[in-house]
């Protein structure tokens, strides 16, 4: 999916994570500040690169504030804050799960 | 135990709502704030019918957030502003400034806001995406020219006249290289685009000069907004410093500029104290160099003086005090506009 427009989704509660989204001219960049870094640092990478690319996002600036999110909570954020900044499509629900 | 109202957000604009803003007023009073004139829309937070916080928005500027001491600690400022960049968005800005005191620098970094400059135990400038300003100042650095003397103006040109021609001949003859910043805030009475296009044709001729589009980070709604104040409102408070450290602290350096050029401000205040800031921030690491403004037929030429010309349709006199790229902008804008109303609203040139 191409990001098109600015776009946010999720809060800054704990438990939650902030997601904003920006174009770019080129290429991907991925921002993640995070209070459990130290602890889980790599599965939240790992969770956001495996959702950017089920998304077929390649182009953008993301932006991550987390505040000790689960997995899920940062897929669906994500995910939510891609739709949101993305042309619309035809969603393919099947990716998503 | 006493049991809690839930919280709940509400919108509220500064002009169309004048009752709700007394108790707003009020609870920024017990954080030692005063309401800033430019905030158009404040996010309260209620507890039943209290106001028990607030966070203000001008344009993409956040400012007067405030919690009452009951709440705090309770994470309040976090939803604060999330309702407050939700509501940005909204309105089209996704890239936001944030005005704090500096003892809460730690809570709003933990919640997405990312450092630029402090000034003095007042204030600190903060924004929502990192290092933006160090991604602004690596764009600029395409733009460095080697040299020993780097100087740098940065003008409103509102519009460009015999003035501002002036300051840049003279700084560019004393210089190797001038980088010449037009203020990007379409604030004024004539857009950026005018004012770009205006101050272009009329240094065209200058060869050591780079004009660069100005940006949020050089006299912006988000570093200096009273200058954008002065001619509306009264002047609360003037926020220049902040204004001056980025400069100093950021742009300066990524350019290897040496010196920053000003005119001479005999007529307003705002800009008079702006300039004498900058001898005191700048001094030691920039050497700022005022130049004398030039007169014609005895007065002092600005660029307000044009503006008030041409309200009352006085050409011949505007020829006098503008170069003629700028004369030829207004001739043709005002030729086209006239004939589909008397009234003469500037677009574009």
């Amino acid at each position: 999916m191409k990001i098109v427009r600015e776009a946010l989704a999720g809060t800054m509660e704990s438990s939650d994570l902030m997601v904003r989204i920006a174009p770019t001219e080129e290429g991907l960049e991925v921002s993640i500040h995070s209070e459990v870094m130290k602890q889980f640092g790599d599965q939240i990478l790992q969770v956001v690169h495996a959702t950017l690319g089920a998304m077929d996002v390649h182009q953008g600036f993301i932006i991550i504030e987390d505040k000790g999110a689960l997995d899920c909570v940062i897929r669906a954020r994500l995910q939510s804050a891609i739709l949101r900044a993305a042309e619309p499509t035809e969603i393919n629900w099947e990716k998503l799960l | 135990m006493q049991t809690q109202s839930p919280i709940v957000f509400r919108c509220t604009e500064v002009s169309s709502n004048p009752q709700r803003l007394t108790a707003i007023r009020k609870l920024l009073a017990d954080s030692h704030l005063e309401m800033d004139g430019d905030i158009t829309t404040f996010v309260e937070a209620r507890a039943g019918n209290r106001v028990v916080g607030c966070a203000g928005l001008a344009g993409n500027v956040i400012k007067c957030v405030a919690v009452t001491p009951q709440l705090r600690g309770e994470n309040l400022s976090a939803q604060l502003l999330t309702e407050v960049e939700n509501l940005a968005l909204s309105r089209g800005h996704f890239h936001l400034f944030l005005y704090t005191r500096p003892c809460n620098r730690d809570r709003f970094e933990h919640n997405g806001f990312w450092p630029i400059v402090q000034s003095g135990n007042d204030t600190i400038l903060m924004e929502n995406i990192p290092s933006g300003i160090q991604r602004y100042c690596h764009t600029l650095q395409a733009y460095r020219v080697p040299g020993k003397r780097i100087g740098s103006i940065v003008m409103n040109a509102n519009p460009f006249t015999l003035g501002h021609r002036h300051l840049v001949e003279q700084a560019a003859k004393s210089c190797d290289w001038l980088h010449l910043f037009v203020v990007r805030e379409d604030a004024s009475f004539f857009p950026f685009s005018a004012r770009l296009k205006m101050v272009n044709m009329g240094v065209s001729d200058l060869a050591n000069v780079t004009v660069h589009q100005g940006s949020e980070y050089i006299i912006s709604r988000a570093t200096f907004p009273t200058y954008f104040l002065k001619e509306t409102c009264k002047v609360q408070q003037a926020w220049s410093e902040t204004d001056l450290l980025i400069f100093r602290n950021y742009i300066a350096p990524a350019l290897g500029i040496t010196h920053r050029f000003i005119g001479s401000e005999p007529f307003c205040d705002v800009t008079h104290q702006y300039n004498q800031t900058m001898y005191r921030v700048l001094a030691g690491t920039i050497e700022v160099i005022e130049i004398p403004r030039i007169k014609a037929t005895d007065k002092a030429i600005s660029a307000s003086e044009v503006r008030r010309l041409l309200k009352t349709n006085q050409f011949s006199r505007i020829r006098e005090i503008v170069p003629d790229t700028t004369f030829a902008c207004l001739e043709s804008d005002y030729a086209r506009k006239s004939q589909k109303n008397q009234e003469y609203h500037y677009e574009n040139c």
